[in-house]
């Protein structure tokens, strides 16, 4: 009954509810990037992704906390910058949890080093009439910047209870769970909006110890030159050289040539068809199991032994890039080209997670100001950005051909990300935000939130993508049983041969391209290996697959931000696209003589 | 551009984007806007009286105000009015 305890009521009453019927719901309500969901990690066990750029978390997580002795539910929220006046949607889902009253108390978890903002926005949640706690998270990096804060005399001029945390390294956790007995309604003057102003400024002047200026960190000289355009367009070129290393060569090549051919080729399939092939009496399960559509020769070699490896090592490196703070600063280069397609440079966020998970990136989309980028967002997504799956399959395949076929390959698709955004911009209704991009500080990733995140993010893929891997070869057995796959490929072939000069046969691997992109193209990883494709081929039938709509759950994760007309319409449009520009592609190569 | 209207004929003060790299300078408005500019310059810290400091102009302006580093599009910038503090050193 004691979460959090009721302090001796000492002169004002205490604001939290003695009696309860549920648990104690706590709130987590912060500015972007200030540690809400390291918090949340460290109150409740449970790991919600954490990274160094503002917009990280887009939806509300829930977890348990014990506190005392009373289990609590907490809530992590996305970050807000304000609560009222223009809000983008990510900061409209905090308000509506402040608005419908999910929250019996809130943790307000401010950045130490940048305190006025910080109460700027403790003046917006006073409005909320909650009993608050005041977290100054990250004190070790404002002590590193000569900044103290008197807690104490914060304390006084707020009226809610002020601790000091480190989240990141479980600091502080033990002082805010005993101050959550203590949370009190802030007491702050009239609630207009330049006195409030006012009033920030003041507490945090007179509650700031220390100046603030910084020493010269090797983490400013890394800002400011990856930042800079003369410094920083070539760290841009040699991070996306570095991450070609590691993800198309090292990951997709030297990890899958271990897995593929060391493991499956020569260990575990053989393995298994001698196993089948011994213990199945029945010829159609000895050939739903190990055969060319087989469970294991196909679907759970393509999933575990082309694609993981590729999807880990990306996700590695990109966890490494997110937690640096470096990908906010490719905005500043970004949002004049971004600008051309009715996008600001923030839009970098969703489009660069994209090539991690395009369903994930159509999320994060939220962060973005106007409806009409989230729309333009979302279909460039859908249309041109390979995720990490896909590019596991296009490293792999055109990786082995020639890298003119790469170039090729991701110029067509990235000129078709800007002709389409260019024409969407104009099309669409709307207009674009402001590009105001808050740039992270540059920070050493810690390797455990590294390991945890990217441990999860592959236990995500393998939930997601194994079983649409496993369903679809289901699929494309039952289908090759019944014949209706001959028949597909006769009714195909008109496009297939005619307009994208492939074989008929390829029209199997285009009904897995629309289960799941990747899952198509490791169909045709499979093809190109057995030197069934030509080099043209596999560039126009790759491109193609990348210009799809990337998977069933992307599909469905459009539908729910903005709705089945929407989803649909994307689908719509994108199809075609991607067939007329393999139509082009191919007759175009052909014209000129190319071969790869 | 289109802010150029809300401009009163008065406000002679120099604007964020004319400033160089360097340049310390303290804000004395944020000419409002139909989309909510100035609302959300505030949020971030950019409030009248506040001290901020230019590091960079091109491709984009980058500022900082207390502990926050911010990238704007230049037509933000010449949206926010200042009075120049120190010009750059050296």
């Amino acid at each position: 009954m004691s979460c959090p305890r009721t302090a001796p009521a000492a002169g004002a009453a205490p604001a939290v509810v003695r009696l309860r019927a549920r648990p104690l719901r706590i709130a987590l309500v912060g500015q972007p990037n200030v540690g809400k969901s390291a918090l949340f990690g460290r109150l409740t066990g449970r790991y919600a992704t954490v990274s160094n750029y503002p917009g990280t978390t887009v939806a509300v997580t829930r977890g348990r906390a014990l506190v005392g002795a009373e289990v609590c539910d907490v809530i992590d929220t996305p970050g807000v910058n304000a609560l009222e006046g223009p809000l983008s949607e990510d900061e409209l889902i905090t308000r509506r949890v402040l608005e419908a009253g999910e929250a019996d108390l809130v943790v307000q978890v401010a950045d130490a080093k940048n305190l006025r903002r910080a109460l700027q926005l403790t003046a917006h949640l006073a409005a909320f009439r909650q009993p608050m706690v005041l977290a100054l998270n990250m004190v070790d990096e404002a002590h590193h910047a000569g900044i103290v804060i008197d807690t104490a005399a914060l304390s006084e001029r707020t009226g809610v209870p002020v601790v000091e945390t480190v989240a990141t390294e479980g600091r502080g956790l033990e002082a805010l769970r005993g101050a959550l007995a203590d949370a009190r309604r802030p007491d702050l003057p009239a609630r207009i909006n330049g006195e409030q102003l006012r009033w920030a400024q003041d507490v945090a002047t007179t509650c700031r110890v220390g100046t603030g200026r910084r020493t010269a960190r090797w983490q400013e000289w890394i800002g400011r030159a990856v930042r800079q355009p003369l410094t920083g367009l070539p760290i841009l070129a040699l991070v996306l050289y570095l991450f070609y290393l590691a993800v198309g060569v090292f990951g997709a090549q030297t990890l899958v040539g271990w897995v593929e051919d060391g493991l499956f080729g020569s260990v575990i399939n053989p393995a298994a068809m001698s196993l089948v092939g011994q213990v199945v009496p029945f010829a159609w399960l000895r050939d739903l199991l190990v055969g060319e559509f087989g469970l294991i020769t196909m679907g759970l070699t393509y999933a575990i032994a082309i694609v993981l490896p590729v999807v880990a090592t990306f996700f590695l490196v990109f966890g490494f890039l997110e937690d640096s703070g470096y990908i906010p600063r490719v905005a500043i280069f970004s949002d004049r080209l971004f600008r051309t397609i009715g996008l600001n440079g923030k839009a970098v966020l969703p489009m660069v997670l994209g090539l991690g998970c395009d369903t994930m990136a159509t999320m994060t989309t939220r962060i973005l100001g106007t409806p009409k980028e989230r729309l333009i967002a979302i279909l460039l997504l859908a249309l041109g950005v390979p995720c990490s799956a896909q590019l596991a399959t296009i490293f792999g395949i055109l990786g082995g051909i020639s890298f003119w076929a790469l170039l090729t390959l991701f110029g067509v698709v990235t000129g078709q990300i800007f002709l389409v955004g260019f024409l969407a911009a104009r099309v669409l209704p709307g207009d674009r935000s402001d590009f105001v991009l808050e740039l992270p500080p540059i920070r050493l990733p810690g390797w455990k939130n590294l390991l945890v995140k990217t441990g999860l993010r592959v236990r995500w893929y393998l939930r997601e993508a194994v079983p649409i891997f496993l369903g679809g070869t289901l699929l494309l057995w039952g289908l090759d049983r019944v014949g209706a796959l001959a028949w597909i490929s006769r009714v195909g072939e008109p496009v297939m041969t005619g307009m994208l000069g492939l074989p008929a046969s390829m029209s199997g691997v285009f009904i897995m391209g629309f289960l799941r992109r990747d899952y198509g193209a490791a169909g045709l990883f499979a093809l190109a290996h057995d030197g069934a494709l030509t080099g043209v081929q596999a560039v126009v039938a790759l491109t193609v697959m990348t210009l799809f709509v990337p998977c069933v759950a992307n599909f469905l994760m459009m539908v729910k931000e903005r709705g089945w007309r929407v989803g649909l319409a994307i689908v719509g449009v994108i199809t075609p696209i991607a067939i007329l520009t393999g139509t082009v592609l191919n007759h175009g190569l052909r014209f000129f003589g190319f071969s790869f | 551009m289109g802010s150029a209207s809300s401009v009163s004929a008065f406000d002679d003060a120099p604007r964020l984007s004319s400033l160089r790299a360097g340049t310390r300078a303290i804000v004395r408005r944020v000419l409002p806007d139909r989309s909510g500019r100035a609302e959300r310059l505030l949020a971030l810290g950019v409030t009248p009286g506040a001290e901020i400091e230019v590091l960079q102009t091109f491709p984009g302006v980058v500022l900082r105000c207390d502990e926050t580093e911010l990238a704007i599009e230049p037509a933000v910038a010449r949206a926010v009015l200042v009075d120049v503090l120190a010009p750059p050193r050296g």
